[in-house]
């Protein structure tokens, strides 16, 4: 079972989700908070009216006309406060109270919602200041002389208001956060919909059809560049299979020609008695299956240790021209055999290589360049020392190879034309080993041909330099 | 009974040909397309053994080719037997297929087959009269009783037998009996003849002045 949390999509969306949320929430609180103080502002503002009509109220006379001001008159009473019938208006709805206290603390006067047992502030000497205490709003003053006044309203119609204004943005900013997170799950379905199609058609590949590719519609997103690459790789992979499965066959379909010929004599010699002689033949014919099959072995395993990158060279410095003296008298007899004049131009060509490798290759190039060519024909060897390169180069004078053959000609089991393979002996391997022994060696192998000219194959390897002394 | 057999591995055709011949064949051998396709054409074989793979043209082309002119029962061999090929193969005109490595037991039942099917004869075994002849256990019977043949004269009689009710000029014979190589004088088909009427008697084997032998004419 996977956890949704595994999912890229869940995951940007819970991301997605959170930093929303908390940008909603800092945006409500703010926006709450800003709301807060201009509410209380608005009140304040409303008992600073309330409060200056009290220390106006001071300065009437009992007949309501203007008199001298508090600290003019003797002090007032306790309890002799009476609020000027103009004033009443102010005090009478919307809860608003008031309570003054003499210049001795006692209670002056005050209306009858003001809470009871109110403390009188203390007098800080800052003008009118507000507080907010037990669950009203108030604000005071004092009159030089001392009077204490007071104005105040209960909080809780605010705090109401305020209640309703945060449930109205908490229900807003979910609104929000629905409506982005829908929107975000959208986009995240969308931007992932390219990964599902990809990684439904690798699966399919991965199933065995090797020929599905990726639809790229997108190429110009990130997404189109992974597909085209994951195209090309499973082009280049099944390419890779395809010749994998071509050279099995290849290989499979050459030892079954020798193995046809082993068990059919075989299954006719033994069918009955047969004399000394016949069993002679059977055997010589077997033998000659048997070194078919002994030889395609031998370049099969020689293939695939030269393919094997962890098959290391036995590097030696060494001189083609040795070589090729060597690999000219060998070839000698097949060359007489042949009516093929052998002629040589051996430069010294300091390398350092396999031995054993290339003297296969030089068995390899001339004994094709004698067995392809025309009675009389030449055969040269030249070995030589050419732009930091050692060179091999063996030319014919045999009938050449159509240019339309070329390219394939290093190609495991193919052959230029079907009818030289069975009378020349090869499986068409050679020239295939001469290349890996060539790459193994840092080097390539490439031919020139002409038709009725003959072929010219040349190797390169690296030669000894300062950096690389023999 | 007289086969050709087209094959470009020496040893392998050297084989069949022995092979074939050993089961009473004369066996002519062409080792390319162009050289099959020429004996093909020029030879009336009983059947033809054809490897698919050949230098110059393969056996396929060989095939269409010959199919143009000739009818001759062919069964192609090859070492790609896959299900693409042998389609491919039948599809071009083939009467059978067998992929390599060959079975020679299955190989030369599988020509007795062919030249009993392209002589009309779907039962290996033939009663006429009281000779009783099998072509699949290549045995012959009078009155019951194995009469034992020499390999020519059992070939003589199976190409007769082959083509019972019709008669058969003693070229035909000639041919059918012999390979290439293998060209004694003309008389020795009447010396087989008269062989085979002292084994099975003198009235099974008749002769047609003029025009050659017949088996079984009378009964058709």
């Amino acid at each position: 079972m996977k956890l949704p949390v595994q999912s890229i999509r869940w995951r940007i969306q819970a991301w997605h989700g959170l930093l929303l949320a908390l940008v909603l929430a800092g945006f409500g609180a703010t926006a709450w908070r800003l709301m807060s103080a201009t509410e209380y502002r608005q009140l304040d503002s409303q008992l600073r009216v309330r409060l200056s009509a009290l220390h106006q109220s001071l300065t009437l006379n009992p007949d309501g006309m203007p008199g001298p001001p508090p600290e003019a008159r003797p002090p007032p009473r306790p309890g002799d406060y009476r609020l000027p019938p103009a004033m009443r208006g102010l005090f009478d709805n919307g809860g608003y109270y008031y309570v003054l206290w003499t210049r001795n603390g006692a209670l002056f006067g005050k209306s009858a919602n003001a809470p009871a047992h109110l403390p009188r502030p203390e007098r800080t000497g800052h003008g009118a200041e507000a507080r907010s205490l037990n669950g009203n709003r108030e604000y005071f003053d004092f009159t030089p002389p001392g009077e204490c006044l007071l104005a105040g309203i209960p909080e809780a119609s605010l705090h109401r208001s305020l209640r309703k204004s945060a449930e109205l943005l908490a229900a807003l900013g979910l609104v929000v956060l629905v409506l982005g997170l829908t929107g975000g799950w959208w986009l995240a379905s969308r931007a992932i919909r390219p990964i599902d199609e990809i990684s439904a058609t690798v699966m399919r590949i991965a199933a065995g059809k090797m020929d599905e590719r990726i639809n790229i519609a997108h190429t110009d997103s990130e997404l189109g560049k992974l597909a085209t690459v994951l195209n090309e790789t499973f082009g280049k992979l099944a390419s890779t299979f395809d010749q994998q499965a071509r050279f099995t066959s290849d290989a499979a379909h050459e030892l079954r020609t020798p193995v046809s010929v082993i068990l059919a004599q075989a299954q006719l010699a033994l069918a009955r008695p047969r004399q000394p002689e016949e069993y002679r033949e059977t055997i010589q014919t077997t033998q000659r299956a048997a070194r078919r099959m002994h030889a395609l072995i031998d370049s099969l395993l020689d293939l695939s240790m030269l393919a094997d990158q962890r098959t290391h060279l036995l590097a030696r410095p060494c001189d083609l021209a040795e070589i090729g003296r060597e690999q000219l008298d060998l070839i000698r007899p097949l060359a007489d055999q042949h009516d093929v004049t052998l002629a040589a131009d051996l430069g010294s060509a300091q390398c350092v290589a396999d031995e054993d490798r290339i003297t296969q290759v030089f068995a390899n190039l001339l004994a094709n360049a004698v067995k392809f060519n025309h009675a009389g024909g030449e055969v040269r060897l030249s070995t030589l020392r050419e732009n930091g390169s050692a060179i091999i180069r063996v030319s014919d004078t045999g009938a050449g190879i159509a240019a339309e053959h070329l390219p394939h000609l290093f190609e495991r089991f193919y052959r230029a034309e079907e009818s030289r393979s069975r009378t020349t002996g090869g499986a068409g391997l050679g020239l295939a080993i001469c290349k890996s022994i060539a790459e193994a060696h840092g080097g390539a192998i490439t031919v020139e041909s002409e038709l009725g000219r003959g072929s010219t194959f040349t190797l390169r390897i690296p030669a000894a330099d300062s950096k690389n002394p023999p | 009974m007289r086969i050709l057999i087209v094959e470009d591995e020496v040893d392998f055709l050297r084989t069949l040909s022995q092979a074939m011949r050993e089961e009473g064949y004369a066996v002519d051998e062409a080792m390319d397309g162009e050289e099959g396709l020429y004996k093909a054409g020029e030879t009336e074989y009983d059947a033809i053994v054809l490897d698919a793979m050949l230098p110059k043209f393969d056996g396929f082309e060989l095939l269409r080719r010959l199919r143009r002119k000739k009818a001759t029962p062919v069964l192609m061999l090859t070492a790609r037997a896959m299900v693409r090929d042998r389609i491919r193969g039948l599809d071009c005109g083939a009467d059978d297929y067998l992929g390599k490595p060959v079975d020679l037991n299955e190989l030369s039942a599988r020509i007795r087959a062919l030249i009993r099917r392209s002589n009309g004869n779907p039962s290996p075994v033939v009663q006429i009269g009281e000779l009783r002849a099998d072509m699949g256990a290549r045995t012959v019977t009078l009155r019951e009783k194995a009469v034992p043949l020499s390999a020519r004269e059992y070939a003589l009689l199976e190409y007769l037998l082959q083509r019972r009710a019709k008669i058969v000029t003693r070229t035909q014979l000639y041919e059918h009996l012999h390979d290439e190589n293998d060209t004694p004088l003309s008389n020795l088909v009447d010396v087989h003849v008269s062989n085979l009427r002292k084994k099975l008697g003198p009235d099974v084997i008749a002769t047609h002045r003029g025009q050659g032998y017949s088996i079984g004419l009378d009964q058709a």
